[in-house]
């Protein structure tokens, strides 16, 4: 009877393993597994609190309004409880749309208008088509394939992603479209090195730390990345005077992203999480063979993975193509309505590939991202996101300083300003003018500070409300908000090092920046 | 008619090149307790030509409206309300192309008051007063740059900026409306730049005394302390 109550669980077999359908997107709230993180989870509680107290009963600031700062104080307490996690993060939501109910920083109206933001939908709709490649085995087909070519070791399996990420990045600009294609490869290569929700591994949270990584820095490659960027060429140019052409960002903004995700890559399975031998391979009796085996069982495509790839096919083409469809159609197909027609496709009675209720859409997560974009847009509309960069700036006498504090200052700035905001548009639109007059203030050419910052604004990787890849993958339950907070910080650490390092040395070549210890004029 | 029509283009063209040009248009109002406000407004002018030249005050009501300072000559009179008030004023002949004329006036009901009607809810707590400026340049002759201060009550703040137009342009930096401290008293001011012919800029606050409830304290003093009571075997040592 001892013998029995002691025994190791059984090891999943392959097709145990591959059975996506049982992959619901969970929403358990994680175990705390070491004693730290209980003590943090036990202290983060009162913690937030004790945040919300000290910023709500601040002498309030001149520049502030009461309800800019009962934001602030309403953001700081949902901060400290999404990062210590005492409650699942969806409840951490719910508390902070009710507090910027009742602190009157927001009204119900507001509030409640963010479960139809453009983003929530991309997200819901994204889910569906996701689930429409689980449900056909598409996922499968394509997560196996990645693993008989690359899955030999763990690294190259994680390098084989970082590849992937920057081979979709200039053509699909919208970052939730690029993970939801992915999630389900990842789902289930992370379960074939033996990383499940219910008991995840270093392997998984590296291979999804990774990709979220990717996802979001690997945008700023190119200049259509995202929307983001094309804001912040449109305020170099308006504001700036500098034109930026597509060359110049490129040759400015990829080397530092893919290098920094290289970085990454290595630095994440030999330091951050370190990967054990025993999962740097297959999690399989049988290994490799046995997957190959899998693989080839597969046979050739099925109609329903055929029409599954036709209907992703018609919304990738939809996603790629968005700047022509104002010429071909009269109307722009924004990326939620691209997922929206794949969505009805799926649906579809009798044509369709999916019922309603197969749809695995983690309704949890769209209430947590809710709940941070009222949060990240109370601190915008009240004005309280601008004052703070303004007293940051404004509080540092940059004009004493030769240029390279000065411009790694403001790279810092606009690189861990993502902390703060859910909303690279909104970052770019309050960060980027400013950096712009500080730069001629200090009497330098903006395009020097501009640049650079703007390369900044797609690393939205420390925390999962940051962006929406984020997010999507926080419900994979493979790593917790400590973890994502962890390897984005050393992901933005090593931008701004890189940044810094360009702005010395071949930025200063390229003519973009001055010399590095130049003082102002 | 060709001859006639260019004969009137030119001396459009000379008349409106010769109108009395509007550089600045300072506003500073500050508000009582008692919700009245007292105004001075400051108009540098260059290109004055001798004559008429119209201001509007983005206000319907006022009192007490005096001339402070302007060159020697220049008159001030009330115009008709439309919505806003019209101010004329008279330039003497032999003025100086460069002017400024500075004016004050007194503002009954600064505060929006708002009643709600029987059956109706209100919609801002106890101690809460709404104040709106709308400024509209009626006037053919461009504002190069209109501010306008509104200081407010002693003991009070903004607890929200309610409205805030025109959005900024992509070339300009920072907010229509920012909050700041003047003469010790926290104050909101509204810039706009070059403002033609039509344009408008309007600002809404709501203004709260500054005093917080220790209900917050209190409540989360409370809550952090049963948490931490009620939630220990979080961190309790599990026997293996």
């Amino acid at each position: 009877m001892a013998a029995t109550d002691t025994a190791q669980p059984k090891a999943p077999t392959l097709h145990e393993l591959l059975d996506m359908e049982k992959m619901v997107l969970s929403s358990k709230t994680r175990e705390a597994q070491s004693g730290s993180e209980r003590w943090m989870r036990y202290l983060g509680f009162p913690g937030g609190i004790a945040l919300f107290l000290l910023v709500y009963y601040l002498p309030a600031g001149a520049g502030l309004s009461s309800a800019a700062q009962a934001g602030a104080a309403c953001f700081a307490l949902a901060l400290v409880w999404w990062v210590t996690e005492p409650f699942p993060t969806y409840v951490t939501s719910l508390v902070l749309m009710f507090l910027l109910l009742v602190t009157r920083t927001s009204n119900a109206k507001a509030i409640m208008d963010v479960l139809g933001m453009e983003v929530i939908w991309l997200n819901l709709l994204a889910f569906i088509l996701s689930s429409m490649l689980v449900k056909t085995r598409l996922a499968k087909r394509m997560a196996l394939w990645l693993v008989v070519r690359f899955g030999h070791k763990a690294n190259w399996a994680l390098l084989a992603f970082v590849i992937l990420q920057l081979a979709l990045a200039p053509l699909i600009p919208a970052t939730a479209a690029r993970c939801v294609m992915t999630l389900p490869l990842m789902i289930v290569v992370a379960a074939i090195y033996g990383s499940t929700q219910e008991s995840p591994n270093n392997f998984g949270k590296n291979l999804m730390l990774l990709n979220l990584a990717c996802i979001s820095v690997l945008s700023s490659v190119t200049m259509t990345g995202s929307s983001a960027n094309l804001i912040a060429v449109g305020l170099i140019q308006n504001m700036g005077g500098h034109r930026v052409y597509y060359m110049d960002w490129m040759r400015v903004g990829a080397p530092i992203a893919i290098i920094t995700m290289l970085a990454m890559w290595i630095i994440g399975q030999k330091f951050l999480f370190k990967i054990k031998p025993e999962d740097q391979v297959p999690h399989l009796e049988g290994g490799l063979d046995l997957i190959r085996e899998q693989y080839a069982k597969m046979g050739p495509f099925s109609f329903a993975e055929k029409k599954a790839l036709a209907i992703f096919g018609v919304v990738l083409f939809l996603w790629m193509t968005d700047t022509f469809h104002m010429s071909w159609f009269g109307v722009e197909i924004s990326a939620p309505f691209a997922a929206l027609l794949g969505a009805v496709i799926v649906l579809f009675p009798r044509w369709g590939i999916l019922q309603w209720s197969e749809a695995d859409i983690p309704w949890h997560l769209l209430i947590f991202s809710a709940g941070a974009y009222a949060g990240g847009l109370a601190l915008d509309d009240t004005g309280a996101a601008e004052w703070g960069v303004r007293m940051l700036f404004g509080g540092m006498n940059l004009k004493q300083v030769p240029f390279g504090i000065a411009f790694t200052v403001v790279i810092a700035v606009m690189m861990y300003s993502h902390l703060l905001t859910t909303s690279k548009t909104v970052r770019t639109l309050i960060l980027l003018p400013i950096i712009i007059t500080l730069a001629k203030t200090l009497g330098w050419d903006p395009l020097a500070f501009a640049l650079p910052a703007a390369l900044c604004i797609d690393w939205v990787v420390g925390l999962p409300i940051s962006g929406k890849p984020n997010v999507i993958l926080f419900s994979t339950n493979q790593f917790t908000v400590m973890d994502n907070f962890k390897y984005g910080m050393v992901a933005c650490t090593l931008g701004v090092i890189f940044l810094v390092v360009s702005a010395a040395t071949w930025f200063h070549w390229l003519g973009i920046t001055p010399a590095f210890w130049a003082m102002p004029q | 008619m060709n001859i006639l029509r260019l004969f009137s283009c030119l001396m459009l063209a000379s008349v409106l090149s010769r109108a009395t040009e509007i550089e600045s248009y300072q506003l500073r109002l500050t508000t009582a307790t008692n919700g009245t406000g007292q105004g001075l407004a400051t108009v540098k002018m260059s290109g004055c030509v001798p004559g008429q030249m119209n201001i509007p005050l983005g206000f319907t009501k006022i009192e007490a409206l005096t001339l402070e300072a302007a060159p020697k000559g220049v008159r001030l009179e009330p115009g008709p309300s439309n919505g806003q008030l019209l101010l004329h004023f008279f330039l003497p002949e032999g003025i100086a192309p460069e002017a400024t004329v500075q004016f004050s006036f007194t503002v009954p009901r600064a505060f929006q008051i708002i009643e709600p009607g029987p059956g109706e809810k209100s919609t801002l707590p106890a101690g809460s007063r709404l104040f709106r400026h709308a400024f509209v340049n009626t006037q053919e002759t461009t504002i190069g740059s209109y501010r306008f201060e509104l200081l407010f009550p002693e003991k009070t703040m903004a607890q929200a900026i309610r409205e805030q137009l025109p959005k900024p342009k992509k070339s300009e930096v920072g907010p229509r409306v920012l909050l700041s401290k003047l003469e010790g008293r926290q104050a909101a001011t509204l810039q706009f730049t070059a403002l033609k012919q039509g344009d408008d800029t309007s600002m809404q606050l709501e203004v709260v005394p500054v005093r917080k409830s220790f209900g917050w304290l209190l409540g989360g003093l409370l809550l952090a302390a049963a948490y931490l009571y009620y939630f220990r075997d979080i961190v309790a040592r599990k026997e293996t």
